[in-house]
């Protein structure tokens, strides 16, 4: 359907939109449920939508991956910016994942539930 | 000290493949860590690596053999060193290029050959000594409740 | 009801960021503007200036190492972080 917005132009960027509706289905786990480690596993599904978006945006077609063995022009390789960026994100993303199960084992000793509702139920003690 | 929540069995085909395999994965990732800057890999690829050998090592052979060899002291003193080597290399090289010092530096060498690159080498073995004590300890720390 | 509005929500926000998907340019184009002079410094010059042939590593470990110190300094602070939330006193 043509108009000012082309919906065409989604199949041919394919990565892009499984990005977004990837990031949209760990959008609606983080949303949803009331046990806190869905919510948990719903932000890392979030951010790998992120870290695939990202590194989607570096490719060229018909070039080769960026290991200089043979004197070729620089433009018959792939982009290497967005990995290199990329990397230091992953392992924050398990940094973070890691703290917030810590979290969620303490609070499990002190209300012996895990579940978000019938922890407010409890009150704040 | 602290039993674990789950007492592990003892299991007689475990413990013979664990003897056979667990050294080649050791030497794998070794393999992946020293040739970062030739082919794909490097130091956080190769220091994961490494951190699940030594997941799988405290999984089959139980808690008493580890107690001795991977203690908390001992554990964090290598981490520590790791991060202050790195940020010690790192600033030599930062601080006398943004000052334009004329102080000796690391002779580049030829590309393609195993001690190339300047300070690269020793970085990425810094990065997998960080990155493969840290999967260790969060493992630990999740299956046993304390160090 | 909590649920169905969550799942409106979604929706409502992933429909919006599809529009923007519709207008990026076309995936594996050569003409990018985020193929720009700076990717092309970095392959072309990698190899005289770092001595590695794997550009990646050379951008992680010389051009941009202040980054991946700074990465390390934080794997070691979330290491620091859950051994103090999850270590128990030995005088119980």
């Amino acid at each position: 359907m043509k108009g000012p917005y082309d919906m065409g132009h989604l199949i041919a960027n394919y990565y892009e939109t499984g990005a977004i509706i990837l990031f949209g289905v760990g959008f609606v786990t983080l949303l949803a449920h009331g046990n806190l480690i869905k919510k948990i596993i719903g932000m890392n599904i979030m951010d790998t939508a992120v870290f695939l978006f990202f590194i989607a945006k570096g490719y060229i077609s018909g070039n080769e991956a960026p290991i200089i063995r043979s004197a070729k022009p620089a433009s018959g390789y792939v982009n290497p910016v967005p990995t290199a960026l990329m990397l230091t994100g992953i392992v924050i993303a398990v940094s973070i994942t890691a703290f917030a199960l810590s979290l969620t084992i303490r609070v499990y000793e002190k209300y012996g539930t895990v579940d978000l509702n019938e922890i407010i139920k409890m009150g704040g003690e | 000290m602290n039993k674990p929540a789950v007492e592990a069995e003892r299991s007689e085909i475990l413990t013979e493949v664990g003897k056979l395999i667990i050294p080649f994965i050791q030497v794998f990732a070794i393999y992946v860590i020293l040739n970062g800057h030739l082919s794909p890999g490097g130091g956080f690829a190769g220091g994961t690596i490494l951190g699940a050998s030594m997941i799988l090592h405290r999984l089959i052979f139980g808690w008493d053999n580890l107690i001795s060899r991977l203690t908390y002291d001992r554990v964090m003193k290598w981490m520590c060193a790791s991060l202050l080597i790195y940020g010690a290399l790192k600033g030599y090289s930062f601080l006398t290029g943004g000052m334009h010092l004329e102080v000796w530096d690391v002779p580049l060498g030829t590309p393609g050959k195993l001690l190339s690159g300047g300070f690269i080498l020793p970085l990425n073995i810094a990065v997998g000594i960080i990155v493969s004590i840290t999967v260790y300890v969060f493992f630990k720390l999740f299956y046993e409740g304390t160090i | 009801m909590r649920k169905v509005f969550s799942v409106v929500l979604a929706l409502a926000l992933i429909v919006i960021l599809l529009f923007g998907v519709a207008d990026l340019p076309t995936f594996g184009n050569a003409e990018n503007p985020s193929n720009n002079e700076v990717s092309y410094r970095y392959l072309e010059e990698g190899v005289e200036e770092t001595g590695a042939v794997n550009v990646v590593a050379g951008i992680i470990l010389d051009y941009r190492a202040f980054d991946t110190f700074g990465e390390a300094t934080v794997l070691f602070t979330a290491l620091i972080t859950v051994i103090a939330v999850l270590r128990r006193d030995e005088d119980e």
